[in-house]
């Protein structure tokens, strides 16, 4: 029997059982709404959460592509080295595992400090691979071998260190590899690892994705602990291309020795005066550990500066390509010091700069063979038209002087050449207009970029009258087309475009481009549309140069009966000549100080009978063309034709 | 005459088993039997696929606690309900005793002859039977007076801060809640209920300065698991890793990345349930939560059937206990809840609380047997 309250105390239980039950069953609820957003609706996320957890992939980086001259001869290869890696984890007690390691082997302060510096600015939990150090000795590497069970975090890597054999001869065009970093590289890397290096400059940088290949990945098991219990390859590597270029390192090292000492003679440290001399000078460039150069009044000189190329005339092929000073873009491959860096940047010869391909220069005398095609081919002057030279010219209220004071007399185009005078091309000049002679300074290469396999080159400039007015608001001057008929003022020129320039010349046909690739350029090249006569017309004076009893480079013939070189030589004023100076009689070029005096340029071909290859030669601050610069040339075309 | 009196009550004992046997609720045996099967295989694969040192403890102590659990359904209710007020004290006296005799880094456990024995899990069961025995003998006077509800709140309160104290904030305030909860089915006035709900909420300031750093932690970490993602936070955000990554059907028996590569803390105790979700899926998981929930809904089931009130709250107690570590458990597991501490009931491994439930489940079948008429 039940009575009242009982009856009552059990509505009241069933009542409560069921709100606690319905309680329960939202508590179930939630939970299996939960379990069905986690695993159903965001899996996607946990499953690469988790994947990242369990799997650790790890970058093979591919062997990049060696660069060859075109006899096969190695520029830039890949040196076995040994690097030690971290894997770091969230788990691992940094400091105490490198001050163990620091117990077996030594490691470099500079490692040490950019490893630490990477573990500063990773700021993810994740695994990672990092780098301690990539100078790590076969010694070294059995030592820590050996004991590989006290450091279950570390592991070697093989690694390649990138050589440059031919070191500092051919720096500027290998160029040089360095960390991959977004700011200063265009190319979007993928991915990003610590170790990843790529082309900085020259070829490096240009045929960057060839040399590369393509990164392989290798993937891992790890614990939490960051032991790792599987691994295996994920993606193959594919190593790099190589690349064979034009150069031929035989004529480059050559070379480079002939155009940095010039007309100066090697003298031994050792001797007791060179070594005072030595002790009083600031900066001094050795030649090698023992030597350096002194000039003809035997002071210690600095290799000469500038630039020098060889050019297949047919083809466009470079043979050679000096810039000096140079770098040896080994350096780079070791990290390079901020210091050693900060030299290298800062010193006054500027030895990064590629010269050849971006150092420009006012053209000279050089530029004549432009300024007389312009003038055949506008019809004003025939071959036999004649000028008086008297040593100077007048225009309006300023003079303007030929190299020589005394003036060259009546003469004709050929001896103009001959003789590089200046005043008969002030005259034509003046008949031709600085819109032609532009024209026809395009047409030969000048004032343009060449599809080069450097990207750092330049343009030059081919300045006429828009191109004054677009660029200064102002109006073009006769006295402006008298300096640009001899290769001064704003006209400027790189090596390459004077190589080019002559190579179009030598030819005679068709405009040859330049190329540091071997078999690259087209059997057919654009042809040149000048009429033939002139260009024999021009390449005889050019002959003259060095034949003629006149010829500015007359005493540098190669002499051979079958091959001759045929040439114009230049020199570049620097700074200008008050009148009250002239008045005075000049200082003498090697008596000024360095950064004052003319530059010597030549350019020329050989041989003559049938151009095989052009040459220019720019000696920064060098003196006269035909003293210094065409000797140069001259040698090197001993040394190609072996005569 | 002895002999055969012998022979007779033999015969009758063997016939009364038997007869009790065949009474015994056997669905709960299977679902039971189930868990247990569940847990000794996920603790199998806890071990990376080995039977030690979890998988085969695991399954002798089902063993025994089974039989354990046979014999209780055998033993009549008056039985739990004579021993209900020495077992509360008894309870209480080894909550006390562990104080000082303790061991473990916090003091939860009593080793008696090279066994592990953890008292707050036996005091849950002394504490339903006290307050069950309690509320039966007061339904007979009254139960809808405040007044009578004091007694049982310090039976609640006292052990749930002599476990707190522990200091084990988890299983004190299941404690809490149980008791909580069995005031709740007998009718405690709905007025009060809301009353203590502020009261609580108001306190809740003075509760956090009570608390121990680490314990203050665990709640900051809970809120924002990010804060912390090394520390306390790491298992939260492993254990959601875990889960979400099993998907639909799972990642496979024995190859649960996250367990195996050791990305799981406690993957064989608190957070067994992330391994099986890890590895079974969303089906796994959910079937899982599915036998736990018909095993709770059949023993509530016998709270609604029985008579006795005592019987009503110990069934229903028991039931709620094992809703309450079922919930608190897997709640944390998948980030609902604060990392507090509660094992998965039956799978999860560890002694003690799997002795706890399978004598509680005992009790209910004893319950279940002798009332059914």
């Amino acid at each position: 029997m039940k009575n009242k309250s009982q009856k009552n105390l059990e509505n009241i239980i069933s009542k409560r059982f069921f709100l606690l039950s319905s309680l329960k069953a939202l508590v179930v609820g939630t939970i299996s709404w939960r379990f069905f957003d986690l695993q159903m609706v965001e899996n996607r996320k946990y499953e690469k959460l988790s994947d990242n957890n369990q799997f650790n992939y790890l970058m093979i980086p591919p062997e990049r592509g060696r660069i060859l001259d075109r006899k096969m001869r190695l520029l830039a290869g890949n040196m076995d080295g040994f690097s030690l890696v971290l894997k770091w984890n969230k788990n691992i007690d940094v400091p105490n595992v490198i001050k163990k390691i620091l117990n077996v082997v030594e490691i470099d302060e500079k490692d040490l400090k950019n490893f630490y510096d990477e573990i500063k600015n990773y700021k993810t939990n994740q695994t990672k691979e990092i780098l301690i150090t990539k100078n790590l000795s076969q010694k070294d590497v059995a030592k820590l071998a050996v004991r590989s069970v006290e450091f279950p975090e570390i592991f070697f890597s093989m690694t390649k260190k990138r050589v440059y054999p031919q070191g500092i001869i051919a720096g500027h065009i290998t160029g040089y590899i360095g960390p991959y970093s977004e700011k200063d590289n265009k190319i979007k890397v993928k991915p990003y690892i610590s170790w990843l290096e790529v082309g900085k400059t020259g070829l490096e940088k240009f045929f960057d994705k060839q040399l590369r290949g393509k990164f392989g990945r290798k993937r891992n098991e790890v614990t939490s602990k960051g032991h790792i219990i599987a691994s295996q390859v994920y993606e193959k590597t594919i190593a790099g291309n190589d690349i064979q270029i034009s150069l031929d390192m035989g004529l480059q090292a050559f070379a480079i020795e002939r155009f940095e000492r010039g007309n100066n003679t090697l003298v031994s440290v050792k001797n007791k005066n060179i070594k005072k001399q030595i002790e009083n000078m600031r900066e001094i460039t050795y030649v090698n550990k023992k030597h350096v150069y002194k000039d003809k009044k035997n002071r210690i000189v600095n290799p000469q500066s500038g630039s020098l190329i060889v050019m297949d005339v047919e083809t466009g092929e470079i043979l050679c390509s000096v810039s000096s000073p140079g770098y040896d873009p080994n350096i780079f491959s070791d990290d390079l010091e901020t210091s050693d860096w900060n030299k290298l940047k800062n010193n006054l010869r500027a030895p990064l700069l590629n010269r050849s391909m971006s150092g420009v220069y006012p053209p000279g005398s050089t530029i004549k063979m432009a300024v007389a095609l312009a003038a055949l081919e506008s019809g004003i002057i025939d071959y036999n038209t004649k000028f008086h030279c008297s040593g100077s010219k007048e225009l309006g209220e300023s003079t303007f002087h030929c190299w020589a004071k005394n003036g060259h007399g009546k003469l004709n185009l050929i001896e103009a050449i001959e003789q590089s005078c200046d005043v008969y091309f002030y005259e034509l000049g003046l008949k031709v207009g600085i819109d032609k002679i532009a024209v026809m300074m395009k047409k030969l290469g000048l004032g343009q970029y060449f599809d080069i396999e450097i990207d750092d080159r330049s343009k030059g400039v081919v300045p006429n009258i828009e191109w004054k007015l677009k660029h200064d608001g102002l109006k073009w001057s006769l006295g402006e087309t008298l300096n640009a008929s001899i290769g001064q003022g704003y006209i400027l020129t790189t090596p390459l475009q004077l190589t080019t320039m002559v190579s179009r010349i030598a030819n005679g046909k068709f405009a040859v481009t330049p190329t540091l690739m071997i078999n690259k350029n087209p059997k057919n090249f654009e042809p040149l549309k000048i009429n033939p006569k002139h260009m024999m017309f021009v390449k005889k004076s050019m002959e003259k140069v060095i034949t003629g009893s006149n010829g500015t480079a007359k005493n540098y013939k190669i002499g051979s009966k079958e091959i001759e070189m045929a040439g114009k030589t230049g020199t570049v004023q620097v700074v200008r000549i008050s009148e009250a100076e002239r008045e005075k009689g000049l200082i003498k070029n090697e008596d000024r100080p360095w950064k004052k005096r003319d530059h010597a340029l030549f350019v020329g071909y050989a041989p003559t009978s049938n151009p095989k290859y052009a040459i220019s030669v720019v000696v920064e601050h060098g003196g006269s063309g035909s003293s210094v610069a065409a000797p140069i040339a001259r040698d090197v075309f001993k040394y190609i034709f072996k005569v | 005459m002895k002999k055969s009196l012998n022979k007779f009550s033999e015969k009758t004992f063997g016939k009364i088993v038997l007869s009790k046997l065949i009474k015994i609720n056997i669905l709960i045996i299977i679902y039971i039997f189930l868990l247990g099967f569940v847990g000794v295989l996920s603790l199998y694969s806890a071990a990376g696929g080995s039977w030690d040192p979890w998988a085969k403890n695991h399954l002798t102590r089902l063993i025994f606690g089974f039989l354990l659990m046979l014999i209780l359904a055998l033993v009549p209710p008056k039985f739990f309900f004579k021993f209900s007020v020495i077992s509360f004290f008894v309870g209480i006296f080894t909550l006390i005793l562990v104080k000082f005799i303790g061991t473990g880094n916090v003091q939860r456990w009593i080793t008696i002859s090279g066994i592990n024995f953890q008292p707050s899990e036996f005091m849950k069961l002394g504490l339903i039977l006290i307050l069950a025995r309690y509320f039966d003998h007061i339904s007979r006077i009254q139960l809808n007076k405040l007044i009578n509800y004091l007694i049982p709140f310090i039976l609640i309160l006292f052990p749930g801060f002599l476990v707190i104290s522990q200091p084990d904030l988890g299983t004190g305030l299941t404690i809490i809640l149980l008791g909580l909860a069995i005031l709740f089915f007998v009718g405690i006035s709905m007025k009060f209920v809301i009353f203590c709900f502020i009261v609580f909420a108001a306190s809740v300031p003075l509760i956090w300065n009570q608390l121990y750093d680490y314990q203050k932690s665990r709640i900051l970490v809970f809120l924002n698991p990010e804060i912390d993602s090394l520390g306390s936070g790491y298992q939260i955000i492993q254990s959601k890793i875990a889960i979400g990554s099993g998907g639909v059907f799972g990642k496979g028996y024995l190859l649960g990345s996250q367990s195996r590569l050791n990305y799981l803390p406690e993957k064989h105790t608190d957070f067994i349930f992330t391994l099986i979700s890890e590895e079974l899926g969303f089906i796994g998981s959910m079937s899982i939560i599915l036998i736990f929930c018909i095993l709770i809904f059949s023993i509530l089931k016998i709270s609604f059937r029985v008579e006795s009130l005592f019987s009503k709250v110990v069934v229903f107690g028991i039931g709620f206990l094992l809703f309450l570590y079922f919930s608190l458990n897997i709640g944390m597991v998948c980030g609902l809840l604060p990392v507090v501490g509660a094992p998965l009931p039956l799978i999860s491994y560890g002694g003690t609380s799997l002795l706890t439930f399978l004598i509680g489940v005992g009790i209910v079948l004893s319950i279940s047997v002798h009332e059914k008429n």
